[in-house]
């Protein structure tokens, strides 16, 4: 398992893509960095980070499935999934290594992002409670979505449509909490409650308050379990059902 | 030792490998000989461990493929038909990778990789990026990466391919040494290249085995009658009438002139006519005073063998066969019954 996490470490390293990307997530945050001091009203002067990383989800749903996108499918594409799959090593840790690479950028990503904090904090004060619950709610999310993306990754060999179908989850994660309350899903609490079950911003939103649920931690956790699973269980069928 | 038993599969109700069983024995250089399409990758992918089989079971020194798939892929070194090599990484870095999925131990490694590289001569480049070799290198990464670890059993599918004719040769000569402690099992559609290197072949065609058993029974029991070649300077009349006169030649099939009074004839002889004839050719003409500049005798071209096992109809004539033929349709239900069995064992 390390083996591959190292080779997808190296793969995302030696090349400039983990830096282009931490780069592009910089740049991002710099500009809803930059609109939040722009709206320093007197005389609070405060801003909130957690509504900051509120508004970068919604860029961050391009990021992740780039990130993801060249796990399994590139395998696929240049023959080389015969070796991972012909070396004494199991598909569950082939997954798992991958996964803890994708990770590990992400948190590569995050680290980048600590620099707003640090100014922050170096020129006025900051509420560091609420800040590190917004980070863990930040992460859960990444490592969720990054998960889904692994799994579509796996479906196909053309790693930009494994981008754009993870681009298609990530967007229905997004909106299916506002689609939950519309007036037309209200007239049915019981669909109402199941969608709004589904949605991944509102857990996010109770993280960025500084609430660490349980039932957050849990929704996240499982999604993480199904997707690697799912992904476990994709890699073997098509072996079968390949031809 | 490696046992294949009664190995099949199925794509969907088409038949690429149908019910074939051979062992390779311990260092042993299997050849496994088929033209384009009849099913070779198709089986080494699935005794590899790559492909599951639709039927059948495949042992490699004792561990079943399928039920200890980890034991049984620690002896195998596999090189597949497209050398699954990551053209973003370096040569040394990729192989790193290779010794660490084969789990060779750290302080081993570095070692491991120096000697496949040197074996298979490719130091040169162990700086490089994979996409920025030729065909050649990167099929000979691909072979560096299936010694690693020194696995006892090697599965090559195609090594020589896109390699120059230096290369090919030095290729062969790895996988002649590699016998000393090995089983191999090499494919390949030319059949120079497998008498060259292999010790028994087994031939197949459209996924049925055609032919197990050493080069040489395969030239004796098929090639048929060996071919005189002789070189004379005299009468050509005469040279032909001596030859026809003896005993055990069958006809001459031609007669060439070269000039100054030398002719070349090529002669069939009949079935089982050897030294014998040759000889009393020989004698016969300096009897009558014709010097003889140029005598040997031929064996059958191993490619017409080939070409002639290919092509040779199935000799199975009777209800069953025919049924067979008839029931390919109920057959593949059962084996997609197989399938999601086996998958459904997977899944849990």
């Amino acid at each position: 398992m390390f083996s591959i996490y190292k080779k997808e470490l190296q793969s995302f390293f030696y090349t400039p893509f983990a830096y282009v990307m931490t780069a592009l997530f910089m740049f991002l945050f710099t500009l809803m960095f930059n609109n939040a001091l722009g709206n320093l009203e007197q005389p609070i002067l405060q801003f909130t980070f957690p509504d900051i990383f509120y508004n970068v989800i919604f860029f961050f749903i391009f990021l992740i499935p780039i990130l993801t996108m060249r796990t399994f499918a590139d395998e696929r594409k240049f023959g080389t999934e015969v070796l991972l799959m012909t070396s004494p090593v199991g598909v569950l840790q082939i997954i798992l290594g991958k996964y803890l690479a994708n990770i590990t950028v992400f948190l590569f990503m995050i680290a980048g992002s600590a620099f707003f904090p640090i100014f922050t904090y170096l020129n006025g004060t900051l509420i560091l409670n609420q800040l590190i619950c917004a980070y863990i709610g930040f992460f859960a999310w990444g490592a969720m979505f990054i998960a889904v993306g692994m799994l579509v990754s796996s479906f196909t060999e053309n790693s930009i449509i494994a981008a754009i179908i993870g681009e298609i989850i990530m967007f229905v994660f997004l909106f299916i909490d506002d689609f939950s309350r519309t007036d037309f899903i209200m007239q049915y609490p019981k669909l109402q409650s199941f969608l709004y079950a589904f949605a991944a911003q509102p857990r996010f939103a109770y993280f960025s308050q500084g609430f660490i649920r349980l039932s957050d931690l849990v929704f996240f956790a499982s999604a993480i379990i199904i997707c690697l699973s799912w992904n476990y269980i994709a890699i073997e069928r098509r072996r079968w059902k390949r031809g | 030792m490696i046992t294949i038993e009664k190995l099949t599969k199925y794509y969907g109700s088409n038949r690429a490998v149908n019910n074939i069983s051979f062992t390779i024995n311990d260092n042993e250089i299997l050849g496994f000989l088929g033209p384009n399409g009849a099913g070779k990758s198709t089986t080494m992918n699935m005794i590899a461990g790559y492909l599951p089989m639709t039927a059948g079971k495949v042992t490699i020194f004792g561990s079943d493929i399928t039920k200890e798939p980890v034991a049984a892929k620690k002896n195998i070194g596999y090189l597949p038909e497209i050398p699954p090599v990551y053209p973003d990484m370096r040569v040394t870095e990729y192989l790193s990778f290779c010794a660490g999925l084969k789990r060779i131990k750290f302080s081993e490694r570095k070692d491991e990789i120096a000697r496949v590289m040197k074996l298979l001569k490719i130091e040169d480049v162990q700086h490089k990026l994979i996409k920025n070799l030729s065909k050649g290198y990167k099929q000979r990464v691909g072979f560096a990466q299936a010694l690693l670890g020194n696995p006892k059993f090697l599965i090559l599918d195609e090594p020589t391919v896109g390699l120059d004719p230096n290369q090919v040769i030095e290729v062969r000569n790895i996988i002649k040494d590699l016998k000393k402690d090995h089983s191999v099992i090499f494919s390949s559609h030319i059949l120079s290249e497998v008498s060259a290197v292999c010790d028994r072949v087994v031939i197949i065609n459209k996924g049925d085995i055609k032919a197990i058993d050493t080069i040489e029974n395969l030239e004796k029991t098929l090639g048929g009658n060996l071919t005189l070649h002789i070189k004379v300077k005299g009468d050509r009349t005469k040279t032909s009438n001596i030859i026809e006169l003896t005993e055990g030649v069958q006809e001459i099939i031609s007669i060439d002139a070269e000039g100054n009074d030398f002719f070349s004839f090529a002669v069939k002889l009949k079935e089982g006519a050897g030294d014998d004839t040759k000889n009393a050719i020989m004698s016969e003409l300096i009897k009558h005073n014709i010097q003889i500049s140029e005598i040997f005798t031929e064996k059958p071209d191993l490619e017409a063998v080939f070409v002639d096992m290919i092509n040779k109809s199935s000799d199975k004539h009777g209800l069953q066969d025919l049924l067979d033929e008839l029931g390919p349709a109920t057959e593949s239900e059962s084996s997609e019954e197989t399938d999601t069995e086996d998958e459904k064992e997977d899944d849990k």
